[in-house]
């Protein structure tokens, strides 16, 4: 084993997995929402950006942002049709419903796209970044970059503005925050919008990690679910760590034991930490 | 819109309430007057916490509301809560009323939008921490470290920042040391005196009934006396049932 590439291979995963999640980890903490089609958001994500580079021709930054309004309209249009299951908090309909929309979403992009595999390739996917017998691509080191500063930026608009405060509050008691003249409606459909721009862009980033096919999105709905738990819930600091770790742990098993049993083993390390630490990794950290 | 030359400045009429197909209040009118403070009294479940609820459209049930609220001339009643706390109907609930999970600064930090009508005084952080300095003692500690008496304080101090027209408030003497009672009471009748509506709701009569000018006896839901507080004071039913008077 290389212990050098495999660091560098967890450490993108690992920030592959964070950005995937960072949409989920605000939905699940300041709305206590569920997202089942996230997985589908993902993948509608990453053949938005496919199609407007292949198809029509544009450059990859002009694709980023198309993929980053079709993920808006897609989140602002679920939470819409979900808004009265969302005040009453019935989590059992809202898992239903996002499980549905994530069919739809696969049933239209399969019509749209086609079933047939296809290479998202950007600019950065090809070029390789080589220290000694080390390397990654361009790509992989861009996933890094934007998962950090996002990271931070989500933080600090979070804990520092007024947009932060207001999500907070709803979060912590939404009753109370209507109190405060807090429109908690529109609250609820900012954070929809916010997750559906999260995973798209996502899709946009790791997308050229691997070839896409539309009928993707379980495996990318599963990592994000043991991210945002293990880094305890609606913790943007957690799921960031959380992250990191998955992907050092997915890589390392990978290399030492085997590739097939990584989510099995992930599994088994998630279940551990909810029985012994049942606050995630992070609690007590927001 | 409005109609300045009213004398009051939150009127509800026709106000009905029910649970589950069961009445738990009904109303024909009450009103608040500008500089004025009306104490609500009556004994549990008699419906007073049910009556700031259905006038500030809020709940954390969800009862059946109709009739009709005004304030200041305009009709809230087919608002929604967040709207008619913007408009200046402001309530400080019973129980939970500050966000534990935030700073004080934070909770008196400024939330929303507002339209700054001349006509309302939209207190800032520094007005609150003048009115209450203990909260500026305590400005970075959490909503859920504070006293009962502090959290009180904060979420009074929130309301007076979204520029109250009508400030109410569910039972602010529940849970507090008797000398921190009087002091919170008497920051009501300050507020009123600088012409806020001011609607208190208390079990606590012997206490309300120095600081406020009107009281209502609200029993099953529905008003059984009303009047100046002197002369309620010596009303048989409340000297009786809460002030433990002989018999007069």
């Amino acid at each position: 084993m290389n212990f050098g590439q495999q660091l560098i291979n967890g450490l993108v995963m690992g920030h592959a997995f964070a950005l995937v999640a960072i949409g989920w980890t605000v939905l699940l903490g300041v709305a206590r929402l569920v997202n089942f089609g996230h997985g589908q958001m993902y993948m509608l994500g990453a053949f938005v950006t496919w199609f407007a580079i292949a198809t029509l021709g544009m450059p990859y930054l002009v694709a980023i942002p198309i993929a980053i309004v079709v993920g808006v309209l897609v989140g602002l249009l679920m939470q819409r049709i979900m808004l009265q299951a969302t005040f009453e908090q019935n989590l059992v309909s809202i898992m239903i419903m996002t499980l549905g929309f994530g069919y739809v979403l696969h049933g239209a992009a399969a019509l749209f796209f086609g079933s047939t595999g296809q290479i998202l390739d950007t600019p950065l996917s090809s070029k390789e970044i080589a220290f000694g017998d080390l390397w990654l691509t361009w790509q992989d080191a861009a996933i890094i970059v934007v998962a950090i500063v996002e990271f931070i930026v989500l933080k600090l608009i979070i804990d520092r503005t007024r947009i932060g405060r207001l999500v907070r509050m709803v979060a912590e008691d939404p009753k109370l925050a209507e109190l405060a003249g807090v429109n908690v409606r529109n609250v609820y459909l900012g954070v929809f919008a916010f997750e559906g721009a999260a995973v798209a862009f996502a899709g946009a980033m790791v997308g050229p990690r691997t070839p896409i096919l539309t009928s993707m999105g379980f495996d990318e709905v599963i990592m994000t679910f043991v991210v945002v738990v293990l880094g305890g819930i609606g913790s943007v600091t957690g799921s960031y760590l959380a992250g990191i770790a998955l992907g050092l742990f997915t890589a390392f098993f990978g290399a030492m034991v085997s590739p097939a049993y990584t989510t099995a083993a992930a599994f088994v390390v998630l279940i551990a930490v909810l029985v012994l630490r049942p606050g995630g990794l992070a609690a007590g950290a927001r | 819109m409005s109609d300045r030359s009213e004398s009051f400045v939150l009127r509800a009429s026709d106000l009905k309430v029910a649970y589950a197909g069961n009445t738990a209040l009904s109303i024909e009118q009450i009103d608040v007057r500008r500089g004025e403070v009306l104490g609500v009294v009556g004994a549990n479940g008699a419906g007073k916490s049910t009556l700031v609820n259905a006038l500030a459209g809020w709940s954390r049930g969800a009862p059946r509301v109709s009739g009709q609220v005004m304030l200041d001339g305009v009709d809230l009643s087919a608002m929604p809560p967040h709207e008619r706390a913007r408009a200046g109907l402001l309530l400080v609930p019973e129980g939970k009323l500050v966000f534990g999970e935030m700073t004080v600064d934070e909770n008196l930090s400024s939330l929303v939008g507002m339209s700054q009508d001349a006509d309302r005084r939209f207190y800032d952080r520094e007005a609150v921490f003048e009115l209450f300095p203990r909260l500026s003692e305590r400005r970075n500690h959490l909503g859920s470290q504070l006293s009962g008496g502090e959290r009180q304080m904060l979420g009074i101090g929130r309301a007076l920042m979204l520029g109250p027209r009508a400030l109410m408030l569910d039972e602010p003497s529940i849970g507090l040391a008797p000398r921190l009672v009087s002091t919170v009471l008497q920051t009501m009748r300050t507020l009123a005196s600088t012409g806020l509506a001011v609607l208190l709701v208390e079990q606590n009569v012997r206490a309300a009934i120095d600081v406020v000018d009107r009281l209502v006896l609200l029993e099953r839901g529905r008003v059984v006396a009303q009047g100046p507080a002197d002369a309620m004071r010596n009303d048989p039913r409340i000297a009786q049932a809460y002030l433990g008077a002989s018999s007069t």
